[in-house]
């Protein structure tokens, strides 16, 4: 439930409350009020019974009335002076009105008579109605003003904390962006925005300098790896070896081979994280694929697979370092996981690149794009396709896997 | 070392008299056992290696001696190995630069190419490849590109990507005439399969993957030279590389 909404009906459920309970006593009071006066004006009418029978010792003549209505009777009983609460038939309209009565008595000549005068509510009760309906009226209004102005000034005093909310969910680590300051006036919003700033700038920091360590500690690692390299090419110059020494010899440089690639695919991420690869140019797509899978004819050859390749020119403003490192990592997987007399299909179009591939068995594409993740038969280092995903994201490509038709599917989306 | 030799091809008279000069290359590199390494690959008859391990030492040199190849370090002890480039740009010395980096910084990289480098290397890498491209930018320094290597019977028109036995052109595919190159710049020396496999595919691609490809490569280029009446010069050595030798 949103701030506002939560905010609102909180409040609008207190309003209506008080405001039900304001109109209720309302009610009753006016009510009462005018109840009071009818009474009077009953009081009236039996003070002038009492005066004419007084003055002119027979009971006075009754004429019809719309609102009222005055009866004598001979008392058998004897009469209790009270008001009720009855009806009056309003004989014009023929139907029956709420009215108040008084019950009362008169000595005429010594003989006693019940008086009952009848007076009709219904001016009353269309006035407590009107006074009602101008009640709900303002209890409308004000609710609905309340709705709008509650809107106006929480939108306007809440902005500074939707903006701060909408830069944090923007927020990315390895992105050079900075959070802006949000200007308020409210001290709870400038708190926050200054924890925010100081808390993503440590956590910048912090991560900067992790990936720099990285980056130093590759760099540093290679300057060994070309010593041990450049050892080897000398000790091979130097004498005839033995069958098991050179077998040693070879498995040495097939370690330093791997050590250097892991160490620079390493770099390679850094460095594409960072951005730092910036030799944008205008790329034929094309040709990238086409060389590449030159790179990889022999092994196309030697696995006898069936390769069906659909390219279309397709212009890239990109790295073209990048883009080859890119197709040589899908395509390199495309073959690693293949089988003997498999397929792959290229297919570069305008719009995307996909290339799928007869494959062994199938993975879970979110563990795989995760560091150092790789299946159990792959020789790779386990950084190809996290490497091929971040190229992506820092051009904005999309990078999608499926598995269709017992194919592994991979596609670039530019 | 006699028969490699290099001529330009619009001047083939120039074979008959050609004396040959070996070749000067000055390594400027601080860590001694690279350095070392490097000094004692390219040493050979018709080379003469110097070395520095500073950047004051190399601009002495350079200031004072001139070069056919200078393997230079970017990250040198008291100085930027690109000064020594802006150096021998701004007297305008023509010596080859192949820049060694352990930093495959692109900028560096572009850096030292405009400023006037002729190639770039990154750490690390196999003197066989090293060797190659100093080979390649020396070739390309004395004779502007216009030029053809002659092994023995093998003659190689570099512009034109052709290979010729005793007069008659042999067909070599893309990557079989790359690696004869190869093997005729690091001529008598053995190359192990990682460099030979990172030099045909780069390091990309897992080097594991591509041993029986190499295998077929070299035995495509043997049958190709011997069918055309060549000799046999690839020997395979214990198991471990190939050698371009003399039988």
């Amino acid at each position: 439930m949103k701030l506002l909404a939560k905010y609102n009906w909180f409040n609008l459920t207190v309003t209506v409350i008080i405001m039900g309970f304001a109109a209720i006593i309302y009610y009753f009071t006016i009510r009462s009020i005018l109840s009071n006066q009818v009474d009077k004006a009953l009081l009236v009418e039996e003070n002038e019974v009492f005066n004419y029978v007084k003055l002119n010792k027979h009971l006075p003549q009754v004429f019809k009335s719309n609102h009222q209505q005055i009866n004598f009777t001979i008392a058998r009983q004897p009469v209790t002076r009270q008001f009720i609460d009855t009806t009056f038939l309003d004989q014009k309209e023929n139907e029956l009105e709420p009215a108040r009565a008084i019950i009362s008595k008169v000595n005429v000549n010594g003989e006693n008579y019940k008086i009952l005068v009848i007076l009709s509510r219904v001016e009353t009760e269309d006035l407590i109605e009107v006074i009602f309906i101008i009640t709900i009226g303002l209890i409308t209004i004000l609710v609905m003003a309340l709705l709008i102005i509650n809107r106006l000034i929480l939108g306007r005093i809440w902005k500074p904390f939707y903006q701060i909310l909408e830069q944090l969910k923007l927020f990315n680590l390895a992105d050079h962006k900075p959070i802006h300051n949000v200007s308020s006036t409210i001290e709870e919003f400038i708190d926050l925005d200054q924890a925010v700033g100081a808390m993503t700038l440590r956590v910048k920091n912090d991560y900067q300098s992790l990936k720099a360590f990285t980056e130093n500690a590759s760099h540093e690692l290679m300057t060994p790896i070309a010593v041990i390299n450049s050892k080897l090419d000398t000790l091979v110059q130097t004498d005839q070896f033995t069958e098991k020494q050179s077998k040693l010899l070879n498995d040495i440089y097939g370690t330093v081979a791997r050590l250097t690639r892991l160490n620079k695919s390493m770099l390679l991420l850094a460095k594409i994280e960072n951005r730092m690869i910036r030799d944008d140019e205008d790329v034929n797509m094309k040709e990238i694929v086409e060389e590449c899978l030159y790179q990889h004819e022999e092994i196309i050859q030697s696995l006898n697979i069936d390769l069906i390749a659909d390219l279309q020119d397709k212009q890239l403003h990109t790295s073209k370092l990048l883009m080859e490192v890119l197709l040589n990592n899908l395509i390199s997987n495309a073959l690693r996981h293949n089988y003997a007399n498999g397929k792959i299909t290229i297919t570069l179009q305008p719009q995307q690149l996909i290339i799928s591939n007869t494959g062994k068995s199938t993975f879970d594409i979110d563990q795989v794009l995760k560091r150092f993740q790789k299946s159990n038969e792959s020789e790779g280092i386990g950084l190809g396709l996290t490497i091929c995903n971040q190229i992506c994201d820092n051009y904005d490509f999309k990078l999608q896997y499926h598995y269709i038709n017992e194919m592994h599917t991979f596609s670039v989306n530019f | 070392m006699v028969n490699a030799t290099i001529y330009h091809r619009f001047s083939p008279n120039l074979t008959s008299n050609f004396t040959q000069k070996a070749v000067k290359i000055l390594i400027v590199e601080d860590e001694t056992g690279l350095r070392d390494s490097i000094e004692a690959y390219f040493d050979e008859v018709d080379c003469i290696c110097e070395t520095a391990c500073d950047f004051n030492s190399a601009l002495a040199k350079v200031s004072v001696y001139r070069y056919d190849c200078i393997i230079l370090d970017l990250t040198l002890p008291q100085g930027n190995g690109l000064d020594i480039i802006k150096h021998l740009k701004a007297n305008q010395y023509n010596d080859g630069i192949l820049i060694i980096s352990a930093k495959n910084s692109l900028d560096d990289r572009l850096t030292g190419l405009d400023l006037g480098a002729d190639d770039y290397l990154t750490k690390p890498f196999h003197l066989s490849e090293l060797k190659a491209r100093v080979t390649a930018i020396i070739r390309r320094k004395s004779f502007n590109g216009n030029n053809a290597l002659i092994f023995n019977e093998i003659y190689i028109d570099l512009a034109g990507k052709m290979v010729k036995i005793n007069a008659q052109p042999v067909k070599f595919t893309r990557k079989e005439y790359s690696l004869l190159l190869y093997f005729i710049a690091n001529k008598g020396k053995v190359i192990s399969k990682n460099a030979i496999a990172e030099h045909l595919w780069g390091d990309s691609i897992d080097i594991a993957d591509n041993f029986d490809f190499i295998y077929s490569h070299i035995k495509n280029i043997r049958k190709k030279l011997v069918e055309a009446g060549s000799n046999d010069y690839i020997q395979a050595t214990y198991g471990m590389g190939y050698k371009f030798a003399e039988a």
